[in-house]
């Protein structure tokens, strides 16, 4: 392999023969089909043209990165990219100093002169591409739109188009051990989508609810797909020989300490407020095998009860939970035993907990 | 002294002259952003080793540096930096990240050169030992060492200038200095779910993976403790007393958590996960008892409704209105 390999790159510096795999096509950047596409402009004609949304590494580990040190607050940032076909590509992504509160994140003035001059930059330094979105954190409460953000995404989208929208919540990326982000595109003005597809069930705090479901049906996400380069590739497996390490020594349970102690109480403040519906209001959902119109199975399915969407967020908290201590109970077979001690009682333990997880699930 | 007499275009001193004190460590953004860079440099001007240039962004604490983060470079003619960019783009960085300092810069190339010192000259003003970090791209492990698992290392080399003076001149030097790589928390998580393709993730199965294949390489890398030690007593291998002295103090730690105050917040630990999956038991049982009563009263008053009785009691809980008369009494 190491002979073809160094006589096919002899070949290529001799021949000046860029030798370009094809997931590395699309860091390309090419100045006049993005001007004819911004002309053809397909995007106008149907609200629901982009499906996708492609990330590239750099600029997801950026945003997480970023997200996770702005908590508790929000935090925000601009994305460069292009669009390719019924996806927008985002190829880098940078932060911008607004200060965002606990709950909201707006973009004020002083951030518009730190864009465009952080733009005008990268062209300088060979990122051709222009904005294409913005990205901020939901620190916690889980990846959607809130009415502020709404609002922002129709009037980008009016003025700026193609534009998305992501969102990444750092907390649950943390508890879940898997990165919490949603990219979203919303619908023009008075548009009514045809069927409100509820997407996914997310679990979403007692406080943020009536937001989320009011603006719920003015957007629709996008499916978020990541790409990297062969060389990003090679890089990320060198890596893991590296920081193995870390996986080792970080406790999730400690680190997520705090946001499983308010996902705690929010489910004790669901579960308090899901006692009273439960007597008076509370039907049975009659869900029989000779429902045959699709319609109405479409309502049924949104109104599932308070009751079962707490048992939905306790379970997750439950597994989330069970995750950690599976690292810990592991870690504790392995570091804490003497020479030649039986681990039996670890043992038992892990079994219990491995036991416990499987249950829940 | 003898490698440099003998080469003079070198520009790094050989390790055995003087080591670097640092303890560096390395973020993986910044090996990914150069890595961007450069795949993106290569597509821009077709050809298979662009000029890259970039600031690193990290902290530094005596000797401690930690590598952050990075920015790309504007490059006038003649190799000169621009420095009003880099001023513009680092107090850009600083008004977002405002703990990230400017402390070096990064290169492609397989090894420094005269042409590192004349850019190594350009930075001096911004930080008064500026480091470079060169991506090698091709330096290329010999195939058929996989066997070896500390031999598998990243196409990167950290380097930190000196002043060496020679026949009464000063000139600038480059020593190779080692490195960590550290992660955070979230940025370990994305770098995972980038690694695997962004799928999967929150399964036990996904979960249980991710820590065998830790335990795993650390396995490994016992093994490999092992067979040194099992040949040094043997007398095949030169004995090396730092590392044994380290191996001894690193058993002697084992076991890690005996202290009964360990034990106990360990144990209180444990009791407390068990519990919340308690709760989450218990919460479910509550709603399928309860989903159980709904039917049965479904059920129990089923033989006064008809056959749209079904859609009846889901209709009374949407508006109270709405709902079939049959069904009215049915909580009584």
């Amino acid at each position: 392999m190491s002979a073809n390999d160094t006589a096919f790159k002899t070949f290529s510096l001799t021949n000046d023969i860029l030798e370009v795999s094809p997931e590395d096509e699309i860091y390309r950047y090419d100045k006049d089909a993005a001007k004819r596409l911004d002309k053809e402009a397909p995007w106008t004609k149907d609200p629901k043209h982009f499906k996708k949304c492609r990330i590239s590494a750099v600029a997801l580990i950026k945003m997480v990165i970023h997200a996770r040190s702005g908590v508790p607050y929000e935090i925000m940032g601009l994305m460069q990219g292009k669009v390719v076909g019924d996806a927008m590509v985002v190829m880098d992504s940078f932060a911008l100093p607004v200060q965002g509160t606990e709950t909201r994140v707006n973009a004020a003035n002083e951030a518009n002169e730190y864009m465009v001059q952080y733009i005008q930059g990268s062209e300088k330094v060979g990122r051709l591409e222009n904005a294409v979105g913005w990205y901020h954190s939901h620190p916690g409460y889980g990846c959607w739109l809130s009415g502020i953000d709404v609002s922002t995404q129709m009037n980008n989208q009016k003025y700026t188009d193609p534009f998305v929208a992501v969102v990444i919540d750092p907390n649950r990326t943390i508890s879940a051990g898997k990165v919490d982000i949603g990219a979203f595109r919303t619908y023009p003005e008075n548009h009514k989508p045809e069927s409100s597809s509820s997407s996914e069930y997310q679990s979403i705090p007692l406080s943020k609810i009536e937001d989320f479901g009011v603006h719920a049906d003015q957007y629709y996400p996008l499916e978020v797909e990541i790409f990297k380069s062969s060389l990003d590739n090679e890089l990320l497996g060198l890596l893991w020989n590296k920081y193995w390490v870390n996986t080792l020594s970080q406790s999730p349970l400690i680190s997520n300490r705090e946001y499983a102690v308010s996902q705690l109480s929010d489910l004790h403040q669901k579960l308090a407020k899901a006692q009273t519906t439960v007597q008076s209001s509370r039907p049975t959902l009659p869900s029989l095998k000779d429902d045959t119109d699709g319609p109405k199975k479409e309502t049924k399915k949104k109104e599932d009860s308070q009751l079962t969407k707490s048992v939905r967020d306790s379970m997750k908290i439950a597994v989330e939970a069970q995750h950690g201590l599976i690292s810990q109970v592991i870690k504790d077979v392995i570091f804490s035993l003497r020479p030649g001690a039986t681990p039996a009682a670890s043992l038992a333990r892990a079994e219990e907990v491995m036991d416990t997880t499987m249950s829940l699930n | 002294m003898s490698a440099m007499d003998t080469d003079d275009a070198s520009v790094v001193l050989p390790p055995s002259t003087t080591t670097s004190g640092l303890s560096l460590s390395l973020h993986p953004l910044p090996i990914l952003n150069i890595s961007e860079h450069l795949t993106r440099l290569k597509l821009q001007t077709n050809s298979t080793l662009p000029f890259v240039l970039g600031a690193l962004l990290g902290t530094q604490n005596g000797r401690e540096i930690e590598i952050v983060n990075t920015f790309e470079l504007a490059v006038d003619e003649g190799e000169k930096v621009d420095h009003g960019f880099l001023v513009s783009r680092r107090d850009q960085y600083k008004q977002v990240f405002p703990s990230l300092e400017f402390i070096g810069w990064y290169s492609v190339a397989p090894e420094p050169t005269a042409r590192h010192i004349a850019l190594h000259e350009q930075f001096t003003s911004y930080a008064s030992t500026p480091l470079l970090l060169l991506l090698q791209p091709t330096a290329t492990r010999p195939v058929g060492s996989s066997t070896d698992v500390t031999a598998q290392t990243l196409p990167f080399k950290a380097y930190e200038p000196t002043i060496e003076i020679r026949d009464r001149k000063t000139r600038w030097m480059f020593i190779e200095a080692s490195y960590n790589v550290e992660t955070g928390e979230a940025e370990r998580i994305a770098v995972d779910w980038t690694a695997r393709g962004g799928e999967g993730g929150t399964s036990v199965e996904s979960h249980l993976q991710t820590q065998r294949a830790a335990v795993q390489m650390l396995h490994d890398r016992i093994l490999v403790l092992v067979q040194y030690v099992t040949s040094v007593l043997a007398g095949q291998a030169p004995k090396d007393y730092i590392a044994l002295r380290s191996l001894s103090a690193l058993i002697a730690s084992l076991p890690a958590s005996e202290s009964p105050a360990f034990r106990e917040e360990f144990d209180t630990e444990y009791a407390d996960v068990q519990l919340t999956a308690y709760l989450s038991t218990l919460t479910k049982s509550a709603n399928i008892l309860n989903e159980l009563v709904d039917k049965h009263l479904l059920v129990a008053s089923g033989g006064r409704d008809d056959a749209r009785g079904q859609g009846g009691p889901r209709r009374r809980g949407m508006g109270r209105q709405g709902g079939i008369p049959g069904d009215w009494d049915r909580m009584h």
